[in-house]
């Protein structure tokens, strides 16, 4: 029979009134997927990761890690006996002790996982050979979120659980380290769970993503899916990738969709879910679906415009008010200033036509 | 939900024994107390109010005084000896207010110090008639001052030396002259410290014992320790120390708001220590004759007044059975500091995993201890176990248990434990509080089980806290007169007890050996733990 890595059956994670989340159900089929869990701060992220590691208890539901059961109604393994490294965003490096000590402390563990990784080798990865002689104090939160990384990896754990793990590591290292770290959890093929509210970091470092917000798992998916198919006004909000404009369905029957907008005229497309031809829908726009065009006859009148390095993002604004967001390389042979008209090629052509 | 475990009863019995002087003293009300109440009412209970008063009056002032002024000139100046000065300046805390009276007595008494210093280099006269008797509330004042102005002094040079240039900085850019930019930006920015620092110098004044009684001065202590030790009523002993903890409370409850606010003038991320000023010439001269002065009077005076007695009377070596006395205090030093520290820790770990709002406030409240002063405590203490045995003795038929608390060495740890625990305590506590939550987690996540995690990771982290409060306790044990001299076990002498007994037979060049066996242990643990905070950066 095919068993579930870790299988979260209706579980209840709560640590205050306001920081709980409900009937959660998530299951990681496979040993060495790694998932992230993404929602705004103080949603209850971390309380999930504290649950699962042991630190706090079920509420309510059933927590199942190879088999056999951590967190139950009746359960409840202590962490110590759990075999899970949590890796905490703030630094709990322990203080009287070196920086190399305390990635030795994880070695101590003596049920690990049997995974044949040296400490050598994550000391490298993650760029700690500097400040192995240090004591935590003296090294800085990035450093400090590195070591505690290394620790966790060192305990060679069932479970890895990454509290924001990058949240503290510059910019310019940060890419690198994330790249490094995915590829060593996949040739260990460590499960591992990872909390953030950076959307590109959830993105890039999981198989899966989980969206939380308004105390439920909203959307448990591939990211890309997540990103293009977003199941909820709530997450596509919480995205914040695009804008929802009113439309009307004029055709989803045959293979290719059709909507209508006043201004903007036909959208075409592949409807994400089923709505009858006739009806009236939200749909969601965002910056990449529609495409600048300067011969176009659409034309809409630019109000603002940013540049984001690779490129910009104009906002026009349609007759009824509707501001809709575009991209444009920032190679573009000219640029259009505000209150100018710029045209969009038409008919608008979205490969997801995601609607409420 | 609170769980009520072996962390919370064992941190509920500790606060209650802790609690007990002041609730003894509260149900003090509800018993009769002999004559001796009324006429005392009637006659000195004003006298003694006024006088306590009076004496915390002038010493407040004095050490103000002293404390700002010397802790001023070590933090912000660089002259001859400065940094010798930063840490000998806290040395008279080793010298009790009742040893700096008997050298105070010992140096203008007639044919005193003085006088054989004046006939040394002036010949023979009479120089009685000039030499100024200072005894009485003068006395009492200055020796206290001396020998508590360190509060203010280390309280107030800490909160100097954390002030941050750029506030100075800041002053002298909005155009401020020196004097401006200490008047208006530093040392309000201290008030927070000094005010704690004065209130801890006002408990510890209206609770000394030892200073006033030496010279005869009626004060509210003395009132308690003759309530009990001349008309054998415990209960007026009970309701004069009411008086006094009230104005004690009134000065703890100071001493906690201040220390708060202290909390909100400590320096931020963007902290820059100050640049010490060099002195030269006059100025430097200034500051090294207003500290040596400082120093001399508080701390090489009564010394060498101690040494040079030792020396004068040698036969005291033969007659005071030293080694004895070594022994004792080693004894009380040792069982009262290791069961002190280590009942702390069991108490603020218990605190620290069971994370129960209802332990921290009765942990918060078995803290008051030390406020309560030594005389009030240990009368206390008798009343209460003397009513607790009447009461085995009436209801249950039992011998009497008085012996095993009063007139006891475990009577006296008790005392000892109940004074000291929120030293200790609260030492262990504010270091604790620096372990992170997730420290004590991330242990466990890593397969370690609690009693593991406290004995790797917090007992290692501790440990020079845990040395250092030892020391503390050490020091406090040493010195404290009150509580050991009315608890003590019969022939069981200690330095201060031993000091304080000759010195009241008027006995002084007797009582001058143990008093310098004091300042010497004192001395030493004083500089260990200075060491010690100073290596720690502290």
């Amino acid at each position: 029979m095919d068993k579930n890595f870790l299988e979260i059956q209706n579980g209840s994670f709560s640590a205050s009134e306001k920081n709980k989340v409900n009937n959660v159900n998530l299951v990681i089929k496979n040993q060495g997927e790694i998932i992230s869990l993404l929602g705004p701060s103080g949603i209850g992220k971390t309380t999930i990761l504290r649950t699962i590691a042991g630190l706090q208890k079920l509420t309510n539901g059933k927590i199942i890690l190879k088999g056999k059961t951590l967190s139950s109604n009746l359960v409840h393994v202590e962490p110590e006996e759990r075999n899970i490294a949590l890796s905490f965003q703030d630094n709990s490096l322990f203080p009287n002790y070196k920086v190399i000590d305390n990635i030795n402390f994880g070695k101590k563990r003596l049920n690990g996982n049997g995974s044949s990784l040296k400490s050598n080798e994550i000391i490298k990865l993650l760029r700690i050979e500097p400040i192995l002689e240090k004591f935590p104090h003296q090294i800085s939160a990035g450093e400090a979120q590195r070591v505690s990384l290394a620790r966790s990896l060192m305990s060679k754990p069932d479970l890895l659980l990454l509290d924001e793990p990058f949240s503290n590591i510059d910019q310019s290292l940060k890419d690198e380290i994330q790249v490094s770290v995915k590829k060593l959890l996949k040739r260990i093929n460590l499960t591992t769970i990872i909390v953030t509210h950076d959307s590109y970091e959830a993105f890039s470092m999981a198989d899966k993503c989980g969206i939380i917000l308004d105390q439920e798992l909203k959307q448990y998916d591939i990211p890309y899916n997540v990103h293009h198919e977003p199941n909820s006004i709530e997450v596509a909000n919480f995205l914040n990738k695009g804008v929802f404009i009113n439309v009307k369905v004029i055709d989803s029957e045959c293979a290719v969709h059709r909507l209508e907008h006043p201004e903007l005229g036909e959208i075409r497309g592949k409807l994400s879910s089923n709505f009858p031809s006739g009806s009236k829908v939200k749909l969601l726009l965002q910056p990449e679906d529609l495409i600048h065009d300067d011969q176009s006859k659409l034309k809409l009148e630019v109000v603002d415009r940013k540049f984001r390095g690779t490129n910009f993002v104009y906002t026009l604004k349609t007759n009824k008010g509707e501001h809709l967001p575009v991209f444009v390389h920032s190679h573009h042979i000219h640029q259009h200033e505000k209150n100018e008209k710029f045209g969009i090629q038409s008919p608008i052509y979205i490969d997801h036509l995601v609607c409420f | 939900m609170t769980k009520y475990n072996i962390w919370f009863f064992s941190s509920f019995f500790i606060a209650l024994i802790v609690a007990l002087p002041i609730i003894t003293v509260f149900s003090s009300f509800f018993y009769e107390t002999s004559n001796y109440y009324n006429v005392l009412k009637e006659t000195f209970l004003f006298d003694y109010i006024f006088n306590s008063l009076l004496i915390l009056i002038f010493v407040i002032l004095i050490t103000f005084l002293l404390g700002v002024l010397s802790a001023y000139f070590v933090a912000f100046y660089e002259f001859p000896f400065s940094n010798f000065f930063s840490w000998t300046l806290i040395l008279a805390f080793a010298v009790p207010g009742y040893i700096y009276a008997f050298s105070i007595i010992a140096f203008f008494e007639n044919y005193g110090t003085a006088f054989s210093i004046l006939t040394y280099f002036f010949g023979e006269n009479n120089y009685n008639t000039f030499i100024p008797k200072i005894d009485g509330i003068a006395g009492a004042i200055l020796a206290i001052s001396f020998s508590l102005f360190p509060y203010v002094y280390v309280l107030t040079r800490a909160s100097f030396h954390y002030q941050s240039n750029n506030y100075i900085e800041v002053g002298k850019n909005l155009g401020l002259s020196e004097k401006e930019t200490f008047f208006k930006i530093i040392l309000p920015s201290a008030r927070p410290a000094i005010i704690a620092g004065l209130a801890l110098v006002s408990m510890e004044c209206l609770s000394d014992f030892g200073t006033v009684s030496f010279f005869s001065v009626n004060t509210l202590t003395t009132g308690i320790y003759n309530s009990w030790l001349s008309f054998d009523d415990l209960n007026t002993a009970n309701q004069i120390s009411f008086i006094l903890l009230l104005f004690i409370l009134f000065l703890f409850s100071i001493e906690i708001y201040s220390r708060r606010e202290a909390r909100y003038h400590q320096p931020g991320r963007g902290f820059k220590p100050i640049t010490k000023i060099k002195l030269s010439g006059k100025k430097a001269l200034l500051a090294f004759v207003v500290c040596f002065l400082i120093l001399f009077l508080s701390f090489l005076f009564p010394l060498s007044q101690m040494i040079y007695w030792t020396i004068k009377f040698p036969k005291y070596f033969q007659d005071i059975d030293i080694i004895n006395i070594n022994l004792n205090t080693l004894i009380l030093v040792l069982i009262a500091s290791l069961s002190i520290v280590i009942i702390s820790l069991f108490i603020n770990y218990g605190s620290r995993i069971s994370k129960s709002k209802i332990l921290n406030y009765i942990t918060n409240f078995s803290v008051s201890g030390y406020a309560i002063p030594g005389v009030i405590l240990a009368v206390a203490f008798i009343t209460f176990f003397s009513n607790l045995s009447d009461f085995f003795s009436e209801n249950l038929n039992l011998n009497s248990t008085k012996s095993i608390f009063i007139g006891s060495v475990l009577g006296l740890i008790l005392a000892y434990f109940i004074r000291f625990f929120s030293l200790s305590f609260n030492g262990i506590k504010s270091s604790y509080e620096k372990i992170n939550n997730s420290i004590d987690e991330s242990a466990y996540l890593l397969g370690y089980s609690k009693i593991k995690t406290f004995l790797t990771i917090h007992i290692p982290y501790l440990r020079t806290n845990i040395i250092l409060i030892m020391l503390l306790i050490s020091l406090e044990v040493i010195k404290e007169l009150p509580i050991t001299l009315i608890l003590r076990p019969f022939n069981f002498e200690t330095f201060a007890t031993q000091a304080y007994i000759y010195a009241s037979q008027d006995l002084l060049e007797a009582a001058a050996l143990p008093s310098l066996f004091l300042i010497f242990w004192s001395t030493i643990l004083i500089v260990i733990s200075s060491r010690y905070i100073l290596s720690k950066k502290n």
